[in-house]
């Protein structure tokens, strides 16, 4: 949105739409809501789809973990197959049986977390696809006439005609007429939308919604499959999923694990061995075979196994999924999960004043007279001067003015002029008269070019109603100023809590204004935004961005208006209303289907808590092994002399090993909730986060193997 | 005597047309499928690594034995290969 547009008077903004974006979010759900029946059923199906080598491939961790599954299966078959056991060939045969299930169970629970959490997008995805179907465009050829065709047929740049009920075929903009259109098929909102042409924002409409009244001519902006929906759709079901930069460095954080344990397994049989000749002539030949006992192919593939972050190997990419579903749940869609983990790194938000820190419908609370003239006077001009106003700023001021007794006749050579952002005023022409109301700059210069005088006491009444946070807009009639309206600007409520929330996740808020410096400050202030920028322009948005990115900032925006979609595009998170032009849309990685700024806050949450899900589930992981090395190492090599690592005191190796491989294969489906709802989200600094992740994930991680290998190995037979 | 011949090559040649096709036919598949490839290669290379295995091993083994076990160490060997794949070019995985 035009900063210096929004503030300086009457904004457009709120006029398209007949909702209320500020609504209570929780009621807010995509319509028709995702079918998530078969679920689980589905993903049962999917997790043994996921087994092909092609796909199993993409998963570093778990591919090796179902290669060891092969392995262990061909010692299962035959149990002297890479060596003669020194165990009862029977009982070797069993152990091998078991590990090779544990380990086909723990690659079948991992592509079962992933399963679960793209059938949640799919679902999500389906939901969408049902909106969208073959339906006939009206045409409208060069020539005049109209032509049915199947809406497939529609390419960028045709124009066509929608009336009353029907469907619009492609997404496009109005460039003719005016009507309601029924957006709750992507938005969940049941409240029609206006649509009309000519205004910055309210132009553009989404196939699969339906004109609810009158005619709209659309130019259609994007050709088949590449629509709004299909978009949506593509990114819900993970189509265009590609990996994030995150991800890409926990992958090979896995994949360095997994080597330096490969390398370590892979390099025990000669170590145990030589050890195992020393004991030989030093204790006797019981000693050294039973070294060489343990360190058997399946014993050594269960060790390996262990000792590798299966647990966040299987969760990473449900993690990732779910994050991009809990977006979408929120009805915003990313346009990739790169987008969605920017916000969880975002150090700076920019935000507009108007309809984001404060209500969108700022309402005139009073007028200021100024040159000697009255209150009714001044409510005359305003009246006179707002008479075609239909914002609700516009409107507020008619019933105020109506209130004070003022009355205008209106005629038919009365002539609206309407607000522009280079006038910055609007107004009435009648009989030769002139109201106008606007920017008090704008009316001083208005009044000086019709031979007038500015009013001293002008200046005394702006800083009045600036110093009250409120919006000062100056009337005047011909060369005449009559006085000043006080529009007043209210606070979100709540948002002052969610900004200091912000600051102590060290996240800077910048406000945006086209307004006054004073009147920027109280509201700055009021709101408990960390800095404001008055006076902005939509240039100033670039600016303050760059400036922030230049100190190695990321930096989150929101913005609706063609003249946002270059800082749109600059920001590291642009979030692009749904009632937004398509170059807003196009320019921003993500867009909010409810259309309200106050979002980005959350989505900041949501990219934070993904985040912290990913770093905790890591750090549980890998404090896991420490449990799982106590409980393998020291039973297998306790003729080495290191049996008093036992501490658990785990009955035998096979137990201690089968106990460690089910903890293993079984915390996977444990963590799925948890990795689907992501960790609980609290505001603190990175630091203190930090150190909760460590002392909770970390120390927890460390204990719970502990206890939960201990019960597993009292349960089992083995001896 | 040349007119019989000339017929004779011709009919040979459509005889021949259906098993050319099909020998291109397999080879475009096989050149498709990577895998088949890699275990063949794998299997012809311990050709090689299986003696070695068993020679080193003194009579501790049996030739199938150092057979698989020189299958297992290329095994290994090639998962650590695709471990060093994964840490250079992350993005692919």
């Amino acid at each position: 949105m035009n900063t210096r547009f929004s503030t300086s008077i009457s904004t457009s903004t709120s006029t398209h739409a007949s909702r209320s974006p500020g609504g209570r979010r929780d009621d807010r759900k995509h319509i028709p809501k995702a079918d998530r029946k078969g679920l689980y059923q589905r993903a049962i199906r999917a997790s043994f789809t996921k087994l092909n080598p092609r796909v199993a491939v993409r998963n570093p961790v778990m591919f090796v973990v179902w290669l060891g599954t092969i392995v262990t299966l061909l010692v299962t078959l035959n149990p002297n197959l890479f060596g003669t056991v020194q165990a009862e060939i029977g009982k070797q045969r069993l152990l091998n049986g078991i590990i090779t299930c544990i380990l086909f169970f723990t690659v079948l629970f991992a592509n079962f977390a992933e399963a679960v959490a793209e059938g949640r997008g799919k679902a999500q995805a389906d939901a969408l696809r049902s909106t969208r179907s073959d339906m006939v465009a009206r045409q409208l050829l060069p020539d005049g006439r109209i032509q049915e065709i199947n809406s497939t047929e529609l390419r960028r740049g045709d124009q066509v005609k929608v009336i009353v009920g029907d469907m619009i075929p492609a997404d496009g903009e109005v460039i003719q007429g005016i009507g309601s259109v029924d957006e709750s098929a992507i938005t969940g909102e049941s409240a029609p939308v206006l649509k009309q042409t000519g205004t910055d924002i309210a132009s553009s409409v989404t196939g699969g919604t339906r004109l609810l009244s009158d005619e709209l001519i659309v130019r259609i902006t994007a050709d088949p499959g590449q629509g709004f929906i299909d978009r949506m759709i593509a990114l819900v079901e993970g189509a265009e999923r590609t990996k994030t930069p995150n991800e890409i460095a926990l992958t090979v954080l896995l994949a360095v694990l997994t080597q330096v344990f490969l390398i370590v397994v892979a390099t025990t049989p000669a170590i145990s061995g030589y050890i195992a000749g020393f004991l030989d002539h030093a204790v006797g030949a019981a000693a050294g075979n039973s070294l060489r006992a343990g360190t058997s192919i399946a014993i050594l593939i269960s060790l390996l196994v262990a000792l590798i972050p299966t647990t966040i190997g299987g969760l990473l990419s449900a993690i990732g999924i779910a994050g991009m579903d809990r977006v979408a749940q929120f009805n915003v869609i990313a346009t990739s999960g790169r987008a969605v983990e920017a916000c969880g790194d975002v150090n700076t938000l920019v935000l507009d004043k108007t309809g984001t820190i404060t209500l969108g419908n700022r309402l005139a609370d009073e007028f200021i007279p100024v040159n000697g003239h009255s209150v009714q006077e001044v409510a005359h001009v305003c009246l006179a001067a707002s008479v075609f106003d239909e914002t609700p700023e516009g409107r507020s001021i008619v019933q105020l003015a109506q209130k004070l007794g003022a009355k205008f006749d209106l005629d038919e050579s009365a002539e609206g002029i309407e607000f522009s952002a280079r006038t910055r005023m609007s107004g009435t022409d009648l009989n030769g008269q002139e109201f106008r109301k606007g920017a008090v700059d704008a009316i001083k210069g208005f009044v000086r070019s019709r031979g007038g005088q500015v009013p001293t006491t002008l200046d005394e009444a702006y800083e009045q109603v600036s110093r009250m946070g409120g919006t000062p807009l100056a009337v005047c009639q011909g060369n005449e100023i009559y006085g000043v309206i006080y529009l007043k600007d209210i606070v979100k409520p709540g948002l002052r809590e969610r900004f200091d929330q912000l600051r102590r996740m060290g996240v800077k808020t910048i406000m945006l204004t086209g307004d006054n410096r004073i009147t920027a400050s109280v509201i700055a202030k009021e709101a408990g935004v960390d800095d404001f920028i008055a006076e902005a322009t939509p240039e100033d948005k670039i600016d303050v961005i760059r400036s922030e990115q230049a100190q190695g900032k990321l930096v989150a925006m929101t913005g609706d208006g063609t003249n946002d979609a270059p800082a749109l595009a600059q920001a590291n998170v642009g979030l692009a209303m749904n009632s937004g032009t398509q170059a807003a849309k196009e320019a921003a990685n993500m867009v909010d289907l409810d259309s309200d700024p106050t979002k980005l806050i959350d989505l900041v949450t949501i990219g934070k808590q993904l985040l912290i899900t990913r770093g905790a589930l890591t750090t549980f992981s890998v404090a896991n092994d420490i449990a799982k090395y106590f409980a393998i190492i020291p039973t297998i090599f306790a003729a080495a002399g290191i049996g008093a690592l036992n501490i658990m005191e785990l009955k035998s190796a096979q137990s201690a090993i089968v106990s460690a491989l089910i903890y293993n294969a079984l915390i996977i489906p444990v963590l799925i909730p948890l990795a689907l709802r992501g960790v609980q989200f609290r505001p603190l600094t990175a630091d203190q986060l930090l150190q909760r992740n460590i002392l909770i994930y970390g120390l927890g991680g460390i204990i719970a193997p502990f206890i939960a290998i201990k019960a597993i190995d009292l349960v089992l037979p083995l001896s | 005597m040349k007119f019989n011949l000339l017929n004779r090559s011709r009919l040979l040649l459509q005889s021949a047309t259906p098993v050319l096709e099909t020998i291109a036919e397999l080879w475009t598949a096989w050149s498709r499928q990577k895998l088949p490839l890699y275990l063949f290669l794998a299997l012809c290379f311990n050709l090689i690594v299986a003696p070695v295995v068993y020679a080193a091993s003194g009579n501790e083994f049996s030739h199938i034995q150092a057979w698989a076990l020189g299958l297992l160490g290329l095994a290994t060997l090639a998962i650590s290969i695709y471990l060093f794949f994964v840490m250079f070019i992350p993005e692919k995985f």
